[in-house]
């Protein structure tokens, strides 16, 4: 009798121990990592083509600057060139982490890598994954460092206020806008290692 | 992670891992009274429901386990084999199975952890059992078309349902909760009768 008893209370405890795990499985999001993500070529072959894909240094700038509601901002690269320069609001995810970071599908979400490569390819994985407000930064940290930090404001430029413009957001960002006078005609663009 | 599809033991490992698996699925079947063709048969006469409340057991158990390792990322659900359904050869299937269960008392993990401890009936199950793959096998030709008939694919309750996971998880362990109370309820209601 005594052992009826015990046991069941017994069950009676594990009972209530997988109805709460039930419970809580209910509010507790889904058990899968999709990382076995499915996409449609085809469309996301026509996002490329109508360079929907990305964004520039100066759109992005533009976005920063204005505050654009949730926008996350994706550093891809290595946590040692995080750690030596990285955009600003930039949170580091490396590709390998991306299927398991926690998105909304709300959210605008912006990859950069140095160059755009690895951005690009990373793109292609949350798009993959169900993402649809997804771009990548054209030409990496190297179009911020040119476009936006060390711009080239040509007074020649046919549209002046577009250079006011680009000028403006660089000194936003405490960048030192250059004119095309104190430039030497055949200086390149500031151009650092990377892909 | 399932250990050995990412490479965390070799086809040897596998193998005295599955033995391992093997006698603790025996040794918890046998524990349990799932041996005894007596104890089985009595879940047809409505006398002793063990058979559906060790199973249930387990489902939940299982269902539990894989949906919080899944969450936690200690388990990537997407590689679990989900068989395919096929409802026509499953049914017929089914059929058979469970009349051969009644018949026999045993089904074919139970025929072996009773022809383990030495049931003679548990070794007939077994030789049965093996009768029956060598026939379907020499007639598979014709069946072939049968076999694989009305298929279905792949698909889960959560899919099927177009409900979340969780959801699904809390369903199936009210279920069980549900069912394991009117099982003690049909038990002593049947075994006052007797």
């Amino acid at each position: 009798m005594r052992n009826a008893e015990r046991s069941r209370r017994v069950h009676r405890i594990l009972a209530a121990i997988a109805l709460g795990l039930g419970s809580l499985a209910v509010v507790a999001g889904s058990p899968r990592r999709e990382t076995n993500a499915r996409i449609d070529v085809e469309q996301l072959a026509r996002i490329v083509e109508s360079e929907d894909d990305h964004v520039t240094a100066l759109e992005l700038a533009e976005w920063i600057k204005e505050g654009r509601p949730n926008l996350r901002i994706v550093d891809v690269r290595d946590s040692a060139s995080y750690e030596s320069y990285h955009l600003p609001r930039a949170e580091r995810i490396a590709l390998r982490e991306l299927s398991t970071a926690r998105f909304g599908k709300s959210e605008t979400i912006v990859l950069y890598s140095d160059g755009g490569a690895h951005a690009a390819q990373g793109w292609v994985f949350l798009r993959a994954l169900g993402f649809e407000r997804v771009y990548f930064l054209r030409g990496g940290v190297l179009e911020w460092l040119d476009e936006v930090m060390n711009p080239v404001v040509s007074e020649a430029i046919a549209d002046s206020a577009k250079a006011d413009r680009a000028a403006e957001i660089s000194r936003y960002f405490g960048g030192v806008p250059r004119s095309s006078a104190s430039v030497p005609a055949d200086a390149t663009p500031v151009r650092r290692r990377g892909c | 992670m399932p250990l050995f599809e990412y490479g965390f033991f070799g086809a040897g490992s596998a193998l005295l891992v599955a033995l391992a698996v093997g006698f603790a699925f025996g040794w918890f079947l046998e524990r349990s009274g799932m041996g005894s063709a007596n104890k089985l048969a009595g879940q047809f006469y409505l006398r002793d429901l063990t058979v559906f409340k060790v199973m249930f057991s387990a489902i939940v158990t299982a269902m539990l386990g894989v949906f919080w390792l899944g969450w936690s990322g200690a388990l990537d659900i997407s590689r679990i084999y989900v068989p395919e359904t096929f409802i026509a050869p499953q049914l017929v299937g089914g059929v058979i199975f469970g009349v051969g269960f009644a018949i026999a008392g045993l089904c074919p993990g139970t025929s072996c952890v009773s022809a383990a401890t030495g049931r003679i009936d548990g070794l007939a199950v077994i030789l049965g059992m093996f009768a029956g793959i060598l026939l379907t096998g020499l007639a598979f030709s014709r069946l072939a078309v049968f076999y694989e008939s009305t298929s279905r694919g792949v698909f889960t309750l959560p899919e099927l349902l177009g409900v979340s996971y969780g959801l699904v998880v809390l369903g199936i362990v009210v279920l069980a909760v549900a069912g394991f109370h009117g099982a003690g309820w049909i038990e002593s209601r049947t075994n006052r009768n007797a």
